[in-house]
C-alpha cells in the first residue's frame, strides 16, 4: 500500500522517490479534512435552518465519515507498520521511517490523525450525554464540542504533519505536489479554527475588540507554521484564500436548496438553507505578510514575531472594520454578501436582524484592554508559529 | 456530534427564564375539541429544556384519520410562525390513540397545535404547555467508565505522541535516537504529562462551571412569605426565584418571569388553596386581592389552630402558570364569613366513594375510567403517570341526579389533587390541568375578555376531570361544585402505585 521507496542503505538520509505518488494516507487525511469541514459548515447551516437533527443527517454523516476515514486509515498504517513483519520491503521501509508511540510504530502524522479520530469518536457519547443532562447544545464552545474540535484538529494536523514529513524528504515535482497538499490542509485548518471562533466573529461584534482578540489567538501559529514548512512564496495568501473560497462557495450554493424549520420557536420566514456569514478578510493581511516578511527573513525571530503579529492584526482591523460597516449597510443586503438570511431562531428585535452592532465591551478601558490583548496574542502566535514552522521543517518521519 | 450555532449573543437574547405549573405535577392533561373531534390530550414536558416533550392524543370517536402536531410559543412572533408539523403515530393496537414527540427549545410558555383530519374535515386544537428545566441528569456508571477509559487512552496517546515528536520525528531513516534526543523525549514526556494534567484540571473546572450555570437555570419553586395581620388578614408576599439574570447587552427579555404582569384566571389574579396538615380535613379555596405587585391579602374565614399548607396559583401575561407555596402555623382564627367565590370547610370527611354535601346531598366518585384499558377493576390503585378521567356525580338526598348545578367561576367544577405529604399539588378543571387563562391565550382569545368566553355550564349532574398522578403515593381529591347558589366541596382518598 505504501508508496515510499524501499531503501536498504541505513546511512542514506530518508528520501522520497520522485516516481512515487503521494502516500495514500495523506490523501485519506485530505479527503477526511474536506469532508469534516464541509460537514461542519453544513451542520451549522442545518441548525440555523431546519434545527432538528439526528445521527443520520448528511452533515453528520460527512463529519463521521471524516472521523472514521482518518482514524481507521491511520490505525491500519499503525498496525501494518508495527506488526507487518520484515518480509515486505515497503513495510520495512515504513518502519525505518516511523516513530515509536507506546510501543507502536508509524509516521508521527498517522498517530496524530488516529488520536484525532479517537477523540472525535469519544466526543460522540460525551456530547450525547451532555444534551440529555443539560439540553440540546445551544452553543459551539462546550466541553464535548471542544473534544470534538481537538479531534478534528488531530485529523487535519495529522494529515499536515504526515504530508510535511514526506515533503521534507521530497524534491522536484513530488515536492511541489506535497507543498500544495500542505497548503490545502492548511486552508482547511484555517476553516476549522474560524468555525470554532464564529460565536465571537459574527457581524454584529466586528466593532468590538473581542472579535479581533479572538482572531489574534492562534491564527498566525498555524499560518506561519504551515507557510514555513510549505516554503511557498504565497503560502499564507493561498491558505486564507482557500478559507475564503470555501466559505464563499458554500455561502452562495447552500441557499439554492429549499428548506423549512422543524423546530420552534420560529422567528424568521425560512424558505431555503441559511448560509453562514461572509468570510473574514484574513486573506488581506496574509497577502501583506507574504509580501513583506521576506524583507525580515534575516532579522532576529523576536523582531519577525513583533512585526508579523502587529502587522497581521493591524491590517486585518484596517480592512475588516470598515468592511463590517459596509456589511451592515443596505448596499450589502443581497445574495452576494448574504446579510439578509437569518437563523429561524433570530428574534426580529435581535441586533443581527436589525443590522446593528452590539458593543461587547462596556467601557473604553475594556475595549482597549481587549485590543491590547489581541495584539499581544497575535505577536505570541507569530512567535510560536516561527518555532512551530522551524520544527515542522525538521520532521522526517 | 451535533454542533449548534446559537451565537452567544443570540443565546442571551433568545433564552428567557421561566417557570412551571402546579407543584411536582408537570404533565398536562387536557380534554378538548378540535372542531367536531373530541380529544383527550396528555403532554409530558421535558425534564431538561431544550428537550423532547411527549404527546399522547386519544380521539374519543373513531372518525379521525390523521393527526399532526407542532410547537408554538404562546405569545409574540413565535406564536404566529410555525415549524413544519410532525405526524403523530397511530397506535397499532388502539386506532384511536396517537403519539408523537416535539422538541421544546426554550423555557417558558408554549402551546402544542394539534391538526386533525377526519371524516368531518380538518380542525385544530391548541393546548398550553409550560416548559422548564427541572433537573440535570447524572451520568450512568457504565458511560462514566467508558468515557474514563477512552479519556485515559487519549491522555496516554497524547503523551506518547509528544514524546515521539520530540525524540524520533526528526531522525533519518533507520536512525536510532541519540542520547540528546532521548533526553528531549524525556522533556517531552514531562511536558506532555503537564499539558494533560492541566487540561484535565481546567476541563473539570469548566465542566463544573457549566453544570452550575445549568443548575441556576433549573426552575425553583417559589416560596411566598405569609403573615397574619389585624386578626384574620392574611398577607402574602410573593417570591420570584426564577427572575432572569441581566443579559450582557441588557436586552429586555419579553418572557422573563415578573410579578407585575399577572392576568386573571377565571376572574381572579390568585387562587389560594389552604389545607390543614396532616389530617387534610380542612380545606379552603380563597381569592386574595393584589395590594401591590407581588403582594396579596385576604381575610381568612373561621379556622382552627394548626399547621396549614398554602398553594397560590397565579398566571403570568405569557400564560405561564406558577404555584407559590408556603407552610404556616396559624392560631385559631376568628375570621369572616365566606362570601363570593370563596369556599371551604374545616370539618371535611374524606371518602372513598361517597362524600356528603350539605342538605343531605352527596357527591359520588364513579371510579371507572375512560383513558386506561389496564385498569379493569375499580378497586385497584391507580397507576402513576397514567391519564385517567375522574368522574363524579351529584345526587340529592333521594339519590336522584341533581338538575341545579351552576358554573363556579365560569367552570362546571374545580378539583385539587394533593398528595398526603403536601408535596404534589394540581388545580384541575373539567377541561384539564392547564390554567383557563392560558387556554384563552392559546386559542387567541383575550385574557381580559372575562369569563363569558369560557363559561362552562354543567350540562348534567356529572362532572369529570382528566388527570394522572405524577408519582406513587396517597392522595386527596377535593372537588368543588356550585349548586343552588352554594359552593360545595367533596373530599376523596386515592392511591397511586
Amino acid at each position: 500500500m505504501s508508496t515510499i521507496t524501499a531503501t536498504s542503505n541505513i546511512s542514506t538520509p530518508n528520501t522520497l522517490s520522485q516516481a512515487e505518488a503521494v502516500p495514500w494516507l495523506v490523501w485519506a487525511n485530505v479527503i477526511a479534512s474536506i469532508s469534516i469541514a464541509t460537514g461542519l459548515y453544513w451542520d451549522i447551516s442545518w441548525h440555523e435552518t431546519i434545527g432538528r437533527d439526528s445521527f443520520w443527517t448528511p452533515a453528520h454523516l460527512l463529519i463521521q465519515f471524516g472521523a472514521v476515514l482518518g482514524a481507521f486509515g491511520s490505525a491500519w498504517v499503525i498496525m501494518r507498520t508495527t506488526f507487518g513483519g520484515d518480509t515486505h520491503a515497503l513495510i520495512k521501509d515504513d518502519r525505518r521511517n516511523s516513530v515509536n508511540v507506546l510501543g507502536f510504530r508509524a509516521p508521527l502524522g498517522a498517530f496524530i490523525a488516529a488520536w484525532g479520530g479517537g477523540a472525535m469518536l469519544t466526543s460522540a457519547p460525551f456530547d450525547n450525554w451532555w444534551h440529555e443532562a443539560y439540553g440540546l447544545d445551544v452553543k459551539i464552545i462546550s466541553p464535548p464540542h471542544m473534544l470534538l474540535a481537538l479531534g478534528i484538529a488531530g485529523i487535519m494536523w495529522g494529515g499536515a504533519i504526515l504530508a510535511a514529513s514526506y515533503l521534507n524528504r521530497a524534491d522536484g515535482e513530488q515536492r511541489v505536489k506535497l507543498q500544495r497538499i500542505v497548503m490545502l490542509l492548511g486552508g482547511f485548518i484555517v476553516i476549522q479554527t474560524m468555525t470554532l471562533k464564529l460565536e465571537y466573529t459574527n457581524r454584529v461584534l466586528l466593532h468590538s475588540s473581542i472579535s479581533y482578540m479572538v482572531m489574534g489567538i492562534g491564527t498566525l501559529l498555524l499560518l506561519e507554521g504551515l507557510a514555513r514548512v510549505a516554503g511557498h512564496r504565497w503560502a499564507r495568501t493561498i491558505m486564507t484564500g482557500i478559507y475564503s473560497a470555501f466559505v464563499l462557495i458554500l455561502m452562495w450554493v447552500l441557499p439554492l436548496f429549499p428548506a423549512q424549520p422543524k423546530l420552534g420557536p420560529v422567528y424568521q420566514d425560512i424558505t431555503h438553507m441559511v448560509p453562514l456569514p461572509f468570510p473574514l478578510l484574513l486573506v488581506v493581511p496574509a497577502f501583506f505578510l507574504d509580501l513583506l516578511l521576506p524583507i525580515f527573513k534575516d532579522a532576529p525571530k523576536w523582531q519577525q514575531a513583533v512585526f508579523g503579529g502587529v502587522a497581521f492584526l493591524a491590517i486585518l482591523i484596517a480592512v475588516q472594520w470598515p468592511f463590517a460597516t459596509f456589511l451592515m449597510s443596505s448596499m450589502a443586503r443581497n445574495r452576494f454578501f448574504s446579510t439578509t438570511d437569518f437563523p429561524y431562531f433570530a428574534l426580529p428585535t435581535s441586533p443581527t436582524v436589525r443590522h446593528v452592532f452590539v458593543h461587547w465591551e462596556q467601557t473604553p478601558l475594556e475595549f482597549w484592554r481587549n485590543m491590547g490583548l489581541g495584539f499581544l496574542f497575535s505577536v505570541i502566535s507569530m512567535w510560536a508559529g516561527i518555532y512551530w514552522g522551524g520544527w515542522l521543517k525538521k520532521v522526517r518521519r | 456530534m451535533a454542533l449548534s450555532t446559537r451565537f452567544l449573543f443570540l443565546v442571551v437574547l433568545l433564552l428567557p427564564l421561566t417557570g412551571t405549573a402546579h407543584v411536582n405535577s408537570p404533565d398536562v392533561y387536557y380534554d378538548g375539541y378540535a372542531g367536531p373531534y373530541h380529544l383527550l390530550v396528555t403532554l409530558q414536558p421535558p425534564a431538561v429544556v431544550p428537550g423532547v416533550a411527549q404527546v399522547q392524543i386519544r380521539s374519543v370517536t373513531n372518525d379521525v384519520s390523521e393527526i399532526k402536531i407542532l410547537p408554538l410559543r404562546m405569545i409574540g412572533v413565535g406564536a404566529k410562525m410555525a415549524p413544519l408539523p410532525d405526524p403523530a403515530k397511530r397506535s397499532a393496537n388502539d386506532p384511536q390513540l396517537f403519539t408523537g414527540s416535539l422538541w421544546i427549545m426554550v423555557r417558558g410558555s408554549w402551546k402544542v397545535q394539534i391538526q386533525v383530519t377526519g371524516q368531518k374535515g380538518i380542525a385544530q386544537l391548541d393546548v398550553p404547555l409550560p416548559a422548564v428545566s427541572t433537573s440535570s441528569q447524572p451520568m450512568h456508571a457504565g458511560l462514566g467508565i467508558l468515557l474514563s477509559v477512552l479519556g485515559l487512552a487519549l491522555a496516554a496517546g497524547w503523551i506518547g505522541i509528544i514524546v515521539a515528536a520530540t525524540r524520533d520525528a526528526a531522525l533519518n531513516a533507520g536512525e536510532r535516537p541519540a542520547p540528546a534526543q532521548t533526553r528531549r523525549g524525556r522533556i517531552g514526556l514531562a511536558l506532555g504529562t503537564v499539558i494533560v494534567i492541566t487540561a484535565f484540571i481546567l476541563g473539570n473546572q469548566w465542566w463544573g462551571s457549566e453544570a452550575s450555570a445549568n443548575d441556576r437555570l433549573n426552575y425553583r419553586l417559589p416560596n411566598m412569605k405569609p403573615s397574619l395581620a389585624a386578626g384574620s388578614l392574611l398577607r402574602l408576599h410573593l417570591e420570584n426565584p426564577n427572575e432572569a439574570e441581566p443579559t450582557r447587552f441588557r436586552t429586555e427579555q419579553p418572557d422573563r418571569i415578573r410579578l407585575d404582569d399577572l392576568i386573571p384566571d377565571h376572574g381572579h389574579l390568585m387562587h389560594l388553596f389552604i389545607v390543614r396538615m396532616p389530617d387534610m380535613k380542612a380545606f379552603w379555596h380563597l381569592h386574595p386581592d393584589q395590594t401591590q405587585p407581588g403582594d396579596f391579602a385576604v381575610n381568612l374565614p373561621i379556622m382552627p389552630e394548626g399547621q396549614y399548607k398554602l398553594y397560590a396559583d397565579i398566571v403570568h401575561h405569557t400564560g405561564f402558570p406558577e404555584t407559590q407555596v408556603a407552610t404556616v402555623n396559624l392560631p385559631a382564627v376568628t375570621g369572616e364569613r365566606l362570601s363570593g367565590d370563596d369556599a371551604g370547610s374545616f370539618d371535611m370527611a374524606p371518602a372513598d366513594k361517597v362524600a356528603p354535601l350539605s342538605d343531605g346531598y352527596r357527591m359520588i366518585w364513579q371510579r371507572d375510567d375512560l383513558f386506561s384499558k389496564d385498569l379493569s377493576s375499580k378497586d385497584r390503585p391507580f397507576k402513576a403517570n397514567q391519564p385517567y378521567w375522574f368522574r363524579f356525580r351529584i345526587e340529592d338526598k333521594d339519590g336522584k341526579p341533581v338538575t341545579d348545578l351552576e358554573p363556579y367561576m365560569g367552570m362546571a367544577a374545580h378539583a385539587v389533587f394533593l398528595s398526603t405529604d403536601g408535596n404534589t399539588f394540581a388545580h384541575v378543571h373539567p377541561a384539564g390541568s392547564v390554567s383557563m387563562a392560558a387556554v384563552n391565550l392559546a386559542e387567541g382569545r383575550s385574557t381580559k375578555a372575562g369569563m363569558e368566553s369560557m363559561e362552562h355550564t354543567p350540562s348534567s349532574a356529572e362532572i369529570s376531570f382528566p388527570y394522572g398522578f405524577p408519582k406513587p403515593g396517597d392522595y386527596r381529591i377535593f372537588v368543588q361544585v356550585k349548586r343552588a347558589g352554594k359552593i360545595e366541596t367533596g373530599e376523596f382518598v386515592a392511591k397511586a402505585e
